[in-house]
This record gives structure tokens, sequence and C-alpha cells, in this order.
């Protein structure tokens, strides 16, 4: 890469964090990205949309023809822990998702939850980036 | 070493790029205001600007070096109104100024009050109360007997200070809050109004880091109540044959906002583009107009202060003018996703008369292009 063509990338990588819109209504609403694994060399990418309805936290996991509805995301503003149950499927059938984790920096665009996520017999750590 | 050099430039670049202006930082967030420091010395520099004018003030510190000092007025508007004109002050002049440091290690303060060493001469107090005096008379009215929410015919002015300085539910002893709207006591936080539990943990979380959040810092509008609390006042402009109000900002990058008086339904929150100022319909009722208001975005906070809210919020205000200096501001407040149930809170604001609105520009940044 040339050195011009380098420092006009880093111009845009700049500028697009620049125009990033906050969201400053409930911490979790919104999409988020990511991914979990039992390692840092094994992982699988996770979108997450979660909306609150003034009630519950809801969301799905990886929306589109493999959606997992998550019936009720759980926060605990004390601490800013979430938490959330899913039966998803894959090859075999039924499995079931667990995960726990922290939100971070939630003045932030992009925020993020990072904890630990059980997929059926796996388990790894996970995190998510608000989008 | 050239492509270090080439790569620090960019770097460099970029983050200047990525930084939100702040033209319209709260004080708390970028001030001390609890400490008070004596500052002499030459001013070197003044900056007569809106939203507000920088004087440079070269002092000595206890090495005996020369340090620089930027000091925040208020805007020239203001000064003016105190009688200090823009000649009053030249470079060289001795000063000395009384002010809230920056929070850090920044050179910079807030000025309360600036004296001319050699006369004596008081050139700039700061004060919370109004600085215009009441204006008397009985409210403005059309032809048709309805109340003018502008000024009366042949005259200018616009609505300056408010009685209040962030929204909070009416009480009948008031939660106490700074100029910002920092709570003076974080255990008034369920006086300001009926949080839903996530809500009450964002806002102390705003109030504890001192708003250095506010999306204002980043020249996003000030939609909702807080339009009607910014320090450089608004006006409406009544069309009535257009069956629509303006209302002119002097705040928040001079915006506009739209009122519609022609009856039109609200748009159904599926379908509504969400906007900073929402979508406002109103009614006369009487003397009073009552604007509803839906179609929020969650992009920023519609009170100095933090209060959250939802897309779900909605607005009832209703704006009255018992007198020509006066105008009554209540507001109700309604988001179910964010507080337990509807409150209302509101303020007066005082008349300003035979003065246009000042512009203030987030692009006016005095932290990047006024302080070294």
């Amino acid at each position: 890469m040339s050195k011009g063509l380098f420092v006009l990338v880093l111009l845009v990588v700049s500028l697009n964090a620049s125009v990033a819109p906050a969201q400053e209504g409930h911490p979790l609403t919104g999409t988020w990205s990511g991914d979990w694994g039992p390692s840092a060399t094994s992982r699988t990418h996770i979108t997450m949309v979660m909306a609150w309805d003034g009630k519950t936290v809801s969301g799905t996991i990886n929306p589109g023809p493999d959606a997992v509805p998550v019936p009720a995301i759980l926060l605990d503003v004390a601490n800013w822990t979430i938490r959330f149950e899913a039966t998803g499927k894959n090859s075999s059938g039924a499995v079931s998702i667990a995960a726990e984790g922290k939100l971070d920096d939630i003045a932030s665009a992009h925020r993020t939850i990072s904890g630990t996520w059980r997929q059926g017999a796996a388990k790894g750590d996970f995190k998510l980036t608000r989008d | 070493m050239r492509r270090l050099s080439l790569l620090a430039c960019g770097v460099a670049f970029g983050v200047l790029l990525s930084t939100p202006l702040s033209a319209q930082r709260p004080a708390s967030a970028v001030y001390d205001t609890e400490r008070v420091v004596q500052l002499e010395g030459p001013v070197t520099r003044i900056e007569w600007a809106t939203p507000n004018a920088f004087i440079f003030v070269d002092t000595r510190d206890a090495a005996g070096l020369v340090v620089n000092w930027a000091i925040q007025a208020a805007s020239p508007m203001e000064l003016a109104r105190d009688g200090w004109k823009r000649s009053a002050l030249q470079v060289g002049n001795i000063v000395v100024v009384e002010a809230s440091p920056a929070l850090g290690t920044s050179r910079k303060a807030l000025a309360r009050s600036v004296v001319l060493k050699a006369s004596g001469k008081r050139l700039f107090t700061a004060r919370d109360a109004p600085r215009t005096a009441a204006s008397a008379g009985p409210a403005p009215r059309w032809p048709d007997g309805r109340v003018r929410l502008g000024a009366p015919p042949g005259q200018k002015g616009h609505w300056g200070g408010a009685s209040a300085k962030a929204l909070a539910e009416n009480r009948s002893t008031p939660v106490r809050v700074n100029d910002d709207g920092l709570l003076m006591n974080l255990a008034d936080a369920d006086r300001v109004a009926p949080f839903q539990p996530w809500a009450k943990a964002v806002y102390l979380h705003r109030q504890r880091t001192r708003l250095k959040d506010d999306p204002l810092v980043g020249c996003m509008p000030p939609g909702g109540p807080r339009q009607f609390l910014m320090p450089n006042g608004f006006q409406f402009v009544e069309q009535p044959q257009l069956r629509r109000i303006l209302v002119l900002l002097g705040g928040g990058n001079r915006n506009w906002r739209v009122i519609h008086t022609d009856g039109r339904p609200q748009e159904p929150a599926a379908e509504a583009v969400l906007t900073f100022y929402g979508t406002s319909v109103g009614r006369w009722e009487k003397d009073t107009l009552v604007v509803e208001s839906t179609g929020y975005n969650e992009r920023f906070w519609f009170t100095n202060g933090g209060l959250p809210h939802t897309e779900a919020l909605r607005l009832v205000e209703r704006f009255s003018r018992p007198s020509l200096g006066t105008l009554r501001y209540e507001v109700t407040v309604d988001d179910p996703r964010t507080y337990t149930r509807p409150w209302t809170g509101g303020w007066t604001v005082q008349w300003v008369p035979n003065e246009d609105i000042q512009e203030s520009f987030c692009e006016d940044n005095p932290e990047l292009t006024f302080v070294r």
C-alpha cells in the first residue's frame, strides 16, 4: 500500500468514526454484533437485535432464516449486567443458549457487552458491540 | 522516518476529524465550578465571538514563568447588557480575573468577574438572575383578539432567559440544580421525575460523569423542552396564513421548529420519520397554545441535566403569555418506556425587548479554534 493511500484509508476510518450516531435511550436498544467461542481462534459471528417495550427487553439472535428469538433479556442496572436464555437450532435439533455479560461504556454509541456464553455443551466467551 | 511522520500526521488529522466540535459543552463538564482562582496580568488577545467571548491573559506561575490563560466570558450580547462594549478592553490592559478553572490541567477558566486593574472598573460579573428588566404591560394581541407570542407590532425582541435551568417535575420545593442541570444533591434524583429503574440509572450515570457525554457537545440539536433553556433565547414567528408557527432558536445551531396549526392528525408512530424536534401539532385553547409532539429520535437529551427518553416520547406543551414580559411554559412528559407515569414541569421565560437573537453556531468552537 502506498503511503498516500495508507493515510487516505486512515482518514476515512477516522471520519467514519466521527459520524456514528449516538443512541441515548434504553442502553440495550439497537443492533449489536460480535462473536462468541471457546477460544480466541474458534469464533462464531453473532448479530443480536434488542428492543425495550417499556416492560421487557426482548431480542433476536442472527435475524433472518436462522433467527433465534430471545423472549427476555434481564438487565441489572445496579451493576449493568445482563442475562438471557434462548433455544436455537443446530443440525441435531434444538440447542439451549445462555449468556451472562456486563455492559461497558454505557454512554458510548459503540458500547459493548462481554461475558460468558454457553451453547449446548460448548462454553466460551462473547463480546458484542453496538452498531 | 518520513513514513513515521506521514503516519503521525495522518493519525493526528484523523483524531482531529473524529473529535466532535464542542461549542455547547456544559460548563460543569469543562470547569470545576466549585473552585475559584484569581488571575492577574496583561490581556494578550480578545475573541469577541458567539456563543462566548474569550480573553487571554498572561500570568506568572510559582516559578515565575509566563502562563497564558484562556478566560471564557459570557456571550457578547450578555456582555453588552452589562455595559461591556467591545472597545472596553484592549490588548495590554492589566486585568484581575476571578474564575473557575478547567477540570484537568488545561489553562482555561470560566470567568466570574473581570476587573480593570488601573481603574478598578468591573467589566463583567457572572450572574444567575436575568439580565434584563421585566417588560411591563399586557400581552400583545392580534386584531382577532388572540394573544401574540412574538413581538408587538412594529417592535422587535425575543424570549430570553428561563426561570429554571433544567426540567423537573413540578414541586412545591423545586429541585436544586446548577446552570447545567447538575443536581446539587444526587439524592434528589427521585424528585426530578418518576423514573423507571433503567432510566434513573442512566440519569445518575450522566450526573456523576458531569454531563460529559451530552450530545449537545457533538452539535446535536436541543430537541424537546431543552430548546427553551438555551442561553441565546428563541422567538416565535406566527404565520396564520400558512397555519403554522415557527420557533426560531438562538442556540442549537440556530435551528427552527414548525408547529402546525392546521389541525392535521399526528402520523402513526410506525410510519413517523423520527427527528430531533418531532412532529408538532398545535391548537389554541383560549389564550393558551397547546402543542402535542411525537416522533422523536433517541439521539439527544431533551433537557439540561441528562434526562433520558425513548422513541415513545410524547410531549404536550402549553404556552401562555400572561403579560408582555412573561411566557409561561409547561410541558407534560409521557414516555411509558422511561417513566412510570406522565409528569409535568415548566418554567417562565422573560421577554427581551429591542434585541435580535444573536447567532450561535457549533462551528464557532472556542475549544478548537481559540484555545491552544
